[in-house]
């Protein structure tokens, strides 16, 4: 019962902004919004203790959802181990955001509206985490990319923005297509959508099972439309058109993941599929290193974490993918606690910036601005994996089981994480060091944000720095706290590193981060060297601040044809076929309605002469005929 | 059985208040009444009395829609206060209305051919009164005649059936009449052929199915607004209750003989009336017909008579009269200004309740999650389990039809106003009815089990 209390919370506080909107009182707005969440972060801890002290899982089923023939689904919550952890940090990161948001909206004319989608969202979230089948998933699963696009076209009176939106809904239904068929192919193979009763079933399977492979292929699709994996991925880095808030709570550290949480969720399936694995491991290799190295060029400092973003996201895939789904989960964490510090971060410098988002106006931010650089900092340091802080542990930990799995893929991501410490430095330097590039204006008002702003910053930024502590490695000989909690749900790795690796593996990775920290420095501070504009780029460097041209491939590739297909389409089918039919039947009908209409004399003689005729017809049809 | 006599009670009250001057409390002893009753129908739910020596039976089918009568009798008061405003006449108009329930009730848990007729002449006698309760109004008066006449009609059909019926089985009892059938399967006697044609053609009328309707829309057109939602809300609910009731008691094993009768009673009454109500610029007008059309998707669940049919009929009786309920709250605002282009300028004004009359819209046309879907859903899923597949064929065909006009009533809504255009704007209770309508279509749409389920 207490699990339908989660979700009910955001819901509640959705109904109530959303409800009252501008005649609640300003001042309240923001708190109602936050406290709801917070009062769902209160029951997922209450449950999380209740799995740590030895309780297995929690089920609730609300009521039948849909009953057709032999088909059903209930309107039912689970909470094991997996979904307590996701429940922590979509309400425990959510709580933050929204407090943030508070002070970042508060300006905005549509702030009540901005606070009811954000709960709306938490909403969503919940519920696809919370479902007990694969239809409640996918009913959060299209809810939360139903607010991912009111609130990426939150300012929608600018198109820009509108039209981001659009390509983030239109990237997830292609993603999603694939998702739903392999629901429907869940079905047919199973008779079931819940997950313990297919995962049960499915585990009677032997290995290579062609139709799990297909299965587990189809709901990789929709995980790569909402998890922004090759080729799906464009539409992320156009979505911080949104408020900075929505990018760190949707973009960054939950909505993004589900697709991670999906596979992890169906890990049983996934073990029985090794070609899917590998496919997931691929794809989500080239997705880290493909998108790191666009982050290189980018110059918008949302943008760079955008991409770095879909970078992570890969990582993420790979751990999944090579079989090590608890570490999939450990990055999931730490990546929700840097992440969504670092956009708050950059929301609070645009804040200060007046809008800007160009790190080439920026710089020497660094005294003006004491707590964001500080948790920035923290933020950047963790992303790049320096050791202590949250993302060397779960980063490492994805390395060495790449490591085990194949060679190559561990070089390749390796380098990637090269790339992640050297795009992130730059941001860094760039944003914090240096002479300030602004105008004279921005330069007056510069102010550090409200205390509003500020302490969620330091509680992400404490988490980033100690959230790694809960997976630590074995050279530690601690026990691995997050592997230990999820074995029951998910296997885990099953292959163990050598000690020595592991040394050799934090020793080289030291040693590399003081190089590249050391030599971004000299480039961008010392040296001052500042990113080109757009026009004097060339080579690789324009390539890659162009993204790779993936935007004008695809345009090339499906909307230009599309576009002829659907014209000539629009020519001789519609106009010349089917708008004609149409308007026949409408006209026939018309016709009809007009005569049915003189039956109608208004004189009780004729209806009951109707009447009569009518029961002839009857009698005679019945008793006669 | 409580229920029946609370509400009976309630009618005789009501009337007694004029003579001893408690006529100022008259809605409130109604309102607690009418709840009361509810809760003692619940309160039954799970037993199986019979009293009278048989001539009634409270079983769940019952009690379910007595439960269904006295609930949208509550939400009908909201759209009905005007109504009830005149001194003179809130007695009068009150016991009516308590009378008619008594007959619904007794409609839904007859056991008995007497009891049934009792009810059906209960309940049409307080509705002929009610259809011409505007004296000040000639069309309200040309209502109740148009109603009186092929009413009275009709109930020498339903007479002549139970004659009919009485003659060649010797009982009006239903489970007399059903065992004596039974028996007698492989020899019946024409008579009762005959007498299940006459109380179908009776039915039927009451029903206002096609070609038994053409009262209908001048009756629903005339009577004064809160009276038509009365009509084609809580008296057609009573009337399929009682059809069904009758049917699946007596006449079930020879289903396959009658079934054809209705199916094509059905067909014509969808297609008759959803290409019908295509043509009217009236509201009002146009809801009579959509009325008229749903009784046809209702017939089929009645034709179909299996395990299902009877959930589908509950379920689709409560979204549509529920939907019903919401949409005469704005016909009752409309006054006299009836047309549909009197709509316009309507969603600017007010967007919420434009928003929620949306969805009472969709619901009547039959578009998922509403509860208007799962109630055609129902309805198709019992008759194809009944083999009628034509049928369900035509009926997905005039659904088609009825979301084209039932969406041209939300293109009006959601037009701009001619300049000097006067609005419709609601009262306090008008808007309490449109979204307490609309946050039932909705509950029942998400989870449609609440009611599918229970009977």
């Amino acid at each position: 019962m207490i699990l339908l209390l989660i979700p009910l919370f955001p819901l509640f506080g959705f109904l109530i902004n959303g409800w009252l909107n501008k005649s609640m009182p300003k001042g309240l707005v923001g708190w109602v919004a936050s406290l709801s969440v917070l009062a769902s972060f209160g029951i997922s801890v209450y449950l999380f203790i209740q799995l740590l002290s030895g309780a297995n899982e929690f089920q609730f089923t609300v009521f039948d959802w849909m009953a057709a023939g032999s088909f059903q689904v209930d309107f039912g919550f689970m909470v094991d181990r997996l979904t307590a952890i996701m429940l922590l940090v979509v309400t425990g990161v959510g709580f933050l955001i929204h407090v943030y948001s508070i002070g970042y909206m508060n300006d905005d004319e549509d702030y009540p509206r901005f606070m009811a989608y954000m709960n709306l969202f938490v909403f969503f979230m919940l519920l696809l985490v919370l479902g007990d089948n694969f239809i409640m998933m996918f009913a959060g699963w299209e809810g939360v990319g139903l607010c991912s696009y009111l609130l990426i076209g939150f300012w929608f009176k600018n198109d820009n923005y509108n039209e981001a939106a659009n390509k983030a809904f239109i990237m997830n239904r292609i993603g999603d297509l694939g998702f739903l068929l392999g629901l429907f192919l869940i079905y047919q193979t199973f008779g079931s959508f819940n997950f313990k009763e297919v995962m049960g079933m499915a585990s009677t399977y032997p290995r290579y099972d062609s139709t799990i492979t297909a299965i587990t292929l189809l709901l990789f699709v929709g995980a790569m439309g909402k998890s922004a994996q090759i080729p799906l991925y464009t539409w992320l880095p156009d979505a911080m058109a949104g408020p900075t808030p929505v990018s760190a709570l949707i973009h960054a550290a939950t909505m993004v993941t589900a697709g991670v949480y999906m596979v992890v969720r169906s890990n049983v399936l996934y073990a029985l599929a090794p070609f899917s694995s590998e496919f997931v491991a691929v794809i989500g290799l080239a997705t880290a290193l493909f998108a790191a190295t666009i982050g290189l060029k980018q110059n918008d400092i949302k943008k760079v974490l955008a991409y770095s973003t879909v970078s992570q996201l890969g990582y993420m895939f790979v751990a999944a993918g090579v079989g090590a789904y608890s570490t999939a989960i450990f990055h999931l964490v730490t990546h929700a606690f840097f992440k969504a510090l670092l956009f708050l971060c950059s929301g609070s410098v645009i804040h200060a910036m007046y809008g800007e988002q160009d790190i080439r106006n920026m710089g020497g931010l660094k005294k003006y601005l004491p707590i964001t650089h500080l948790t920035f900092l923290i933020g950047t340091l963790a992303i790049s994996g320096v050791p202590v802080f949250a993302g060397f542990f779960s980063k490492d930990e994805i390395l060495a089981m790449t490591y085990s799995h194949s060679f190559l893929m561990f070089t390749l991501l390796a380098f990637g994480s090269v790339i992640t410490a050297v795009y992130m430095f730059r941001l860094y330097w760039l944003t914090f060091y240096g002479e300030f590039r602004g105008t004279k204006h921005q330069l007056e008002h510069l102010h550090e944000s409200p205390k509003v702003m500020t302490v969620p910053l330091m509680v992400l930024a404490v988490l980033s720095a100690v959230g790694g502590f809960i997976g630590l490695p074995e050279i530690f000989h601690a026990p691995h706290f997050l592997y230990n909690f999820l074995e029951p749900v998910a296997a885990g790795a099953g292959h163990h590193v050598s000690h020595t690796f592991e040394y050799v593996l934090i020793f080289t990775s030291i040693v590399v981060l003081a190089i590249i920290i050391y030599s971004t420095r000299n480039y961008y501070v010392v040296k001052g060297t500042l990113p080109e504009s757009d026009a004097e780029e060339k080579g690789i460097a324009r390539i890659l601040s162009r993204k790779y041209f993936v935007d004008e491939l695809y345009a090339m590739l499906f909307r230009k044809p599309l576009d002829v297909i659907s014209g000539l389409g629009y020519r001789f089918v519609e106009l010349g076929i089917i708008t004609k039919t149409v308007d026949g039947i409408q006209e026939g009908i018309n016709t009809a309605a007009n005569g049915l209409r003189y039956l109608q004399t208004g004189r009780a003689g004729s209806y009951l002469f109707i009447m009569v005729i009518g029961f002839l017809a009857l009698m005679i049809y019945a008793i006669i005929l | 059985m409580n229920t029946l006599i609370t509400v009976s009670l309630l009618g005789i009250a009501a009337m007694l208040s004029e003579v001893f001057r408690f006529k100022k409390f008259i809605q409130t002893v109604f309102i607690a009444a009418v709840t009361g009753a509810t809760g003692l129908a619940v309160l039954d739910w799970g037993t199986s009395y019979s009293y009278f020596r048989f001539m009634v039976l409270f079983d769940d089918y019952a009690l379910a829609f007595s439960i269904l009568f006295l609930v949208l009798t509550l939400i009908w008061l909201l759209l009905s206060q005007e109504y009830f405003c005149n001194e003179n006449t809130r007695a009068d108009y009150f016991a009516l209305i308590s009378f008619s329930l008594a007959g619904a009730i007794i409609l839904s848990s007859f056991s008995d051919l007497s009891m049934f007729f009792i009810g059906i002449e209960i309940l049409s006698v307080s509705a002929y009164v009610l259809a011409g309760s505007n004296r000040s109004d000639i069309r309200s008066a040309e209502a109740a005649l148009k109603y009186f006449l092929p009413g009275a009609f009709s109930t020498g059909f339903l007479l002549f059936g139970m004659a009919l019926i009485y003659g060649a089985t010797g009982s009006f009892n239903l489970s007399n009449i059903s065992l004596w059938i039974i028996a007698n399967h492989s020899n019946l006697p024409v008579m009762v052929n005959a007498g299940v044609v006459f109380l179908i053609t009776g039915l039927l009328f009451k029903i206002a199915a096609m070609p038994f309707h053409n009262w209908a829309p001048d009756v629903y057109d005339g009577s004064p607004t809160p009276v038509t939602a009365y009509m084609s809300t809580i008296i057609k609910a009573a009337s399929f209750a009682a059809f069904y009731r009758l049917f699946v008691s007596c006449f079930s094993i020879m289903a396959d003989w009658w079934t054809p009768l209705l199916v094509i009673a059905a067909a014509i009454t969808m297609i008759g009336g959803n290409i019908t109500a295509v043509y009217q610029n009236n509201l009002k007008r146009m809801l009579a017909y959509s009325s008229i059309a749903h009784s046809g998707y209702l017939l089929l669940a009645v034709a179909a008579i299996n395990q299902l049919s009877k959930p589908a009929m509950l379920f689709y009786l409560a979204a549509y009269s529920v939907a019903s309920l919401g949409m005469f709250t704005l016909v009752n605002r409309m006054g006299n200004e009836q047309q549909l282009d009197k709509l316009k300028g309507f969603a600017h004004d007010n967007p919420f309740y434009a928003a929620l009359i949306t969805l009472l819209t969709l619901s009547m046309a039959g578009i998922p999650p509403l509860a208007g879907f799962f109630g055609k859903y129902y309805v198709f899923l019992s008759s194809i389990r009944s083999d009628l597949i034509w049928p369900v064929i035509v009926a997905v065909i005039a659904s088609l039809i009825g979301v084209y006009y039932y969406f041209r009533i939300v293109y009006n809504m959601y037009s701009k106003p001619a300049a000097s255009a006067h609005v419709v704007s609601l009262s306090g209770f008008d808007k309490s009815a449109i979204l307490i309508t609309a946050l039932l279509t909705l509950l029942l749409g998400i989870a449609p089990a609440l009611i599918a389920d229970i009977i």
